[in-house]
């Protein structure tokens, strides 16, 4: 039970953090951590689908997207933000299952491309219906709390983290990593895959619809469209194949190293970190399929060469 | 009435017919043999009866309620579990949590505790003692092999399905594979095999069939089957196997 240990120490590190504020922190350090909270939340939603089902969710940014779209309309009229956000991870998983049924007709690398293709339709109808920037009206912006916005991050970062600690060790983790190892197998086995994968991705959309809702509150003015752009998705694959794609600890692991890299890096050299990003990916594929974790592990020479490690 | 009834059953892919009105039962704690050439149609017919495939024509029954064309994991939770020609566990997963799976999917009810407790039950069965935390991927062909076995076992089928269990273990391994499928049939399992290994066949089962270019052309007790001059034709050559 690795994975208990891991999410007690994540768990612990978060309930730390909650303290930050308190220290009369800077506002770039609490957005920096922000951002990272927000990360973690992002990356572990697409672990759910990705990581332990199998299904490699292109389109996830989708997801993330009508989340903040749904919040954002609410939250302004005055609906409070944590009922705009829940309303907005509704809709995301009304469409998860509605999209779903059909998106799982398709096995692999084929599953991967059409939800890239759903993701980039649903981007661009956005940005043709609603082409004007989002700004917050000037009242809320006078009474903007970066506290608030950072308090709520750090607890759905810490729901993220427990929702995929109680997925890991339960029957339906279970029957998802068996469907990750091999479909055909799992349903021999007795597994409903149907059934599993949309449960997977139903979980997964809602906490990708939460953090969106989280981002729509944050962000103090954007175009609608932006929370639907492609590198909402591949930034929580990268993070997740970073760290150790199907483990609790890689994606937030993972999520860490990439804020802290990208800040770093983006400040230095721009955009060529997005070529360093693209590079790092292809090395950790190729080289380390286990990411961070399997790293680690390796270091510590208890394991020593893994089995296949899941897209 | 029989636990199994395969009536007519058809499958054809793109003009081919795989499996072509084939017909057999097998009884309650039996042990029945499938055997014949390459691309007969055992693995098409196993398929069929486990849910991967849908028939064309015919039906499948098992205890009189047709199962044709339902979902592999329908048939699974009526009774019937499989193994796979070349082995499929799950790589990822331990050792434990590949029987696991069987076990929490399959008609066993009880909780997570009494699960654990099968699953390493059924492991030691298998001769899979002190393995559980083993990732599959790292076993052996044989404790693959064990491995697939206990996952089946560990859904509580009335009928085990084992495509060709013995392909790819040496002598002695083959004989502790047998010494193994008797001892489930012992405790009232029922079992129906493909098998290549015709002397491990002609040594387990009472009955075997014999399949050749998807027809039945033979069914019997071993003796009587190896004796069949169709079998002797479609095995060592000579004028076609039927008219």
């Amino acid at each position: 039970m690795t994975e208990r240990r891991w999410a007690l120490g994540i768990l612990l590190a978060l309930g730390a953090l909650a303290f930050l504020p308190l220290s009369r922190a800077r506002d770039d350090v609490l957005n920096f951590v922000f951002l990272i909270l927000l990360s973690i939340t992002l990356a572990q939603s697409w672990n759910i689908v990705a990581g332990y089902a199998g299904q490699v969710n292109l389109g996830h940014a989708a997801f993330f997207g009508l989340g903040a779209l749904l919040a954002r309309v609410l939250w302004i009229r005055g609906t409070p933000i944590v009922v705009a956000m829940l309303a907005g991870a509704a809709l995301a998983t009304a469409f998860a299952l509605l999209i779903g049924a059909p998106a799982f007709r398709l096995r692999g690398a084929y599953f991967a491309i059409g939800t890239l293709a759903l993701g980039e339709i649903l981007r661009t109808t956005v940005n043709n219906v609603l082409p004007e920037i989002s700004t917050l009206p000037a009242a809320t912006i006078a009474g903007y709390q970066l506290r608030h916005r950072y308090y709520l991050a750090l607890a759905l970062a810490a729901v993220s983290v427990v929702a995929v600690t109680v997925l890991a060790g339960s029957r339906a983790g279970l029957g998802m990593q068996a469907i990750r190892e091999d479909e055909e197998a799992a349903e021999a086995s007795g597994v409903g895959a149907l059934r599993l994968k949309l449960t997977a991705l139903a979980l997964s959309t809602a906490l990708a619809g939460l953090a969106g809702g989280l981002f729509a509150y944050y962000h103090i003015s954007y175009y609608p469209s932006h929370p639907f752009g492609p590198h909402w998705t591949f930034d929580a694959l990268l993070m997740t194949f970073i760290g150790g794609v199907g483990t609790l600890q890689g994606p937030v692991l993972g999520a860490i190293l990439y804020v802290v890299l990208k800040e770093y890096l983006a400040v230095r050299w721009v955009d060529f970190h997005l070529l360093i990003f693209g590079a790092l990916f292809i090395a950790i594929v190729l080289l380390l399929p286990g990411g961070l974790v399997q790293a680690a592990e390796r270091a510590r020479g208890l394991v020593g060469r893994r089995g296949r490690r899941p897209l | 009435m029989p636990l199994l009834e395969v009536d007519r059953v058809s499958k054809g892919f793109g003009g081919v017919l795989a499996v072509s009105g084939v017909s057999f039962s097998v009884a309650a704690g039996e042990l029945v043999g499938i055997m014949g050439p390459n691309g007969s149609g055992k693995t098409t017919l196993f398929n069929l009866i486990a849910g991967a495939l849908a028939p064309d024509g015919g039906r499948i029954r098992l205890h009189g309620r047709d199962i044709a064309g339902l979902a592999p994991h329908r048939i699974c939770a009526r009774g019937i579990a499989r193994t796979f020609q070349l082995v499929r566990p799950f790589a990822g997963l331990s050792a434990l949590d590949n029987v696991l799976v069987g076990r929490l999917y399959g008609r066993a009810a009880g909780g997570r505790a009494a699960a654990v407790a099968e699953a390493e039950r059924l492991l030691v069965l298998v001769g899979l003692d002190g393995r559980a935390a083993t990732p599959a991927a790292r076993l052996t062909l044989i404790d693959r092999k064990r491995l697939e076995l206990a996952r089946a076992l560990a859904t509580s089928p009335e009928l085990l399905l084992l495509d060709e269990f013995m392909a790819g273990l040496n002598p002695a391994e083959t004989a502790t594979a047998m010494t193994l499928v008797r001892r489930l049939v012992a405790d009232g399992l029922t079992v129906l095999m493909v098998e290549h290994i015709v002397w491990a066949l002609m040594d387990l089962a009472r009955r075997i069939l014999v399949l050749s270019a998807g027809e039945k052309i033979a069914e019997g007790p071993p003796q009587a089957v190896a004796a069949d001059p169709n079998v002797v034709d479609v095995y060592l050559g000579g004028a076609p196997a039927r008219a």
